[in-house]
Formats: structure tokens, C-alpha cells, sequence
């Protein structure tokens, strides 16, 4: 359970920690990669509380979305279209509906657990 | 968490999905806080870039106002000593103009300037010899004569002379030499013609005073001759020492 928490931090310290300077020209990609990572967890969260979950649908969709994402901004970027924006949209929707998903669920599951409880307590 | 206790089920500590999932989350937490920490020293760099900028733009703005203020200043001082100079220019000039009057006279006083205009000849001539007169000396001309009629021309405002053609300068010397007198080392027998650049009609006039200088000369038995002369050419004086 805990595992993918400690791994979160590790990646956390190991990114702060690296002092690599990028040119300000990769900059796009580099926030389109983050953004796909994010909603490629917030997904896989949600399919495990949806019970769907797939670990090779989650891997393999957090790397292509990546490289998707990176590969748009890059043809973006070449063919003087600002690309990046398409993939920022779908990316940025899907993180809120993952999101709002996530929340309904742990909000039944708290309203079931409150039933249960109240259903003891009477009893 | 199904999948966490599957996986704990299966036994094994490092299963294959989790090993997955740590990675994926690994490089999640890689690109935020690498993008984290790049946001962070661009916005940092910037912020300090741009402030430095302001700050330096600031005190060159102030130091440039300073020095415009200073300049200003300067310009203001300078303006009133133009206006004083010109004050005093306008005041002046009526004296320099005088000055340059008198030094073109002093020049033509020290023979610097070649002595041109109208002006007066005056002739001395030995008396003619007079066998009553027991002296020689009683008629002919002598040096004291050639002083007093140069004297006289100086006061009258002549403003070159020469005698017999020698300009005579501000430091010229006349001796009596004998018969004949020297002028600055150069000797000249009688007769001394003895031409005068100046307004010829006040030469004239004060030559010819009752009691004058022509009286008295004609006292000592000297021939006197005065003409007025519409252009007179002196000759520049060679600087002899």
C-alpha cells in the first residue's frame, strides 16, 4: 500500500534533488509530460477504486500518453502550431473527471460506512 | 488496495505490478519535483534578474538626474557670466575701440606702420649770411629749432613725422652735430624738410599761432616754409639697434 507512496517521494527527492538544467525551449514538454503522469496516476486510481484496474492498460498508458503528449508539443512546436495545447486540454479534463470520479466514490463509500455505523449503533 | 492484498496473497514482496506501479510513480515524482525545481530556480532567476535590473535602471535614472541637475545648474551660471561679459563688452566697447585708435597711433608713433595720409611739410632753411651779424650760429638752423617745431607738431596731434625722410619714432635721438644734426646715428645738413601725417589744418593753425613755433623760428632768422600736402608717404622704420 504504502510502496507507491514511498516511490512518489523517492521520485520527489531524486527530481528536487537533480540540479540538470534544461533549455527554456523543452520547457513545454516537460509540463505536458507532467500533466499526462498525473492524470495517467489519478486513472489508475480511480480504475483500482472502480475495480477495473489493468497494471499493463496503466503502464503502458502512462508511457504513451507521455510520448504522446511530448510528440505533439514537438510537432507543435514545428509546425508553428501550438500543439501542446490540445494534449493540456484533454489531459487537464480528463485529471478533473478522474478527479470528481475518485471523490464520488470515497464520498459513497464514507456515506456507506456512516449507514453501517448508524445501523450497529441502533442495533 | 484489491491489489495490494492479491499481491501480499501471492506472497512475494517485489511482485511484478507493484514493481510496475513504483516505477511509474517513481518517474511521476521525478518529473513534478524535477519541474518543481526548475520552476523554481527560473522564477527565482528572473525575480532577481528583473529586480537588479529595475534597481540599476533606478540609480542610473537617479545618477543621470543628478548630473542633468548639475548641468542645469552649470548652465545657469555660465548664462549669468555671459550676461556679465556682455554687460561689461557693451560698457567697454566704446573703450576699445579708443584703445585700438591709440595703439594704431602708438604703431604709427614707433614707426611700426608706414605713415600715409595728409599732412603738412614744413622747411627749415639757414638764414641767408648776414655780414652785420658777428655769429654764425645767430642764423643757422640748430637742433633746439628741430625740437621745438617737432614738439609742436606732437602737441598739434601729428601722428608720424620724419625729417628729411627718416621717420622719427618714439625713441629717436637729435643731436647737434656741428653743421649738421643726427637723427638716430644718421647725420642731415640743412636744409631740414620736416613732414608732419595729421590734420593738416590744425597743424597749420598751430604752427602759425601768433608767438608760435613759426614766429619764433622767423625771430631767429630762419627760413620757414610750410605746405600742406593732400598725401604723405613715411617709410616704415628699419629696427636698427
Amino acid at each position: 500500500m504504502w510502496l507507491p507512496f514511498l516511490g512518489l517521494l523517492f521520485g520527489l527527492a531524486l527530481g528536487l534533488l537533480t540540479n540538470i538544467q534544461i533549455p527554456s525551449v523543452y520547457e513545454n514538454y516537460l509540463s505536458i509530460a507532467v500533466l499526462a503522469a498525473l492524470d495517467t496516476l489519478f486513472g489508475g486510481i480511480r480504475a483500482q477504486l472502480q475495480h477495473v484496474y489493468d497494471d499493463k492498460v496503466f503502464v503502458s498508458g502512462f508511457f504513451f500518453n507521455i510520448l504522446l503528449a511530448a510528440g505533439l508539443a514537438f510537432l507543435g512546436v514545428y509546425l508553428g502550431i501550438d500543439l501542446y495545447l490540445a494534449a493540456i486540454f484533454a489531459f487537464g479534463v480528463r485529471l478533473f473527471q478522474n478527479i470528481a470520479i475518485i471523490r464520488r466514490i470515497l464520498l459513497n463509500r464514507l456515506d456507506e460506512k456512516r449507514h453501517k455505523k448508524n445501523k450497529t449503533s441502533i442495533e | 488496495m484489491k491489489m495490494n492484498k492479491r499481491t501480499s496473497n501471492k506472497g512475494s514482496f517485489l511482485s511484478r505490478k507493484q514493481f510496475e506501479l513504483l516505477i511509474v510513480c517513481i518517474a511521476t515524482g521525478f518529473m513534478i519535483g524535477y519541474s518543481y525545481n526548475q520552476a523554481k530556480s527560473t522564477r527565482s532567476t528572473v525575480d532577481t534578474t528583473l529586480f537588479e535590473k529595475e534597481e540599476s535602471y533606478r540609480e542610473e535614472l537617479i545618477v543621470q538626474q543628478e548630473r542633468n541637475k548639475e548641468l542645469s545648474e552649470e548652465v545657469t551660471a555660465l548664462q549669468k557670466k555671459i550676461r556679465k561679459y556682455e554687460k561689461s563688452f557693451v560698457a567697454n566697447e566704446k573703450e576699445y575701440e579708443k584703445l585700438g585708435e591709440d595703439a594704431e597711433n602708438m604703431r604709427l608713433l614707433l614707426g611700426e606702420l608706414k605713415g600715409e595720409g595728409k599732412g603738412i611739410r614744413v622747411t627749415l632753411r639757414d638764414g641767408d649770411y648776414n655780414p652785420t651779424a658777428a655769429n654764425p650760429n645767430d642764423y643757422i638752423v640748430h637742433e633746439s629749432h628741430v625740437f621745438k617745431l617737432l614738439n609742436e607738431l606732437k602737441i598739434a596731434g601729428a601722428q608720424a613725422i620724419t625729417i628729411n625722410g627718416q621717420r622719427i619714432v618714439a625713441n629717436s635721438y637729435i643731436r647737434c652735430n656741428g653743421p649738421v644734426i643726427t637723427i638716430d646715428g644718421t647725420q642731415h645738413p640743412a636744409p631740414f624738410v620736416i613732414e608732419a601725417v595729421g590734420e593738416s589744418a590744425t597743424l597749420t593753425a598751430s604752427l602759425n599761432m601768433d608767438g608760435g613755433v613759426i614766429d619764433q623760428l622767423v625771430n631767429e632768422n630762419i627760413v620757414v616754409s610750410l605746405e600742406e600736402n593732400q598725401h604723405l608717404i613715411m617709410p616704415k622704420v628699419n629696427m636698427k639697434s
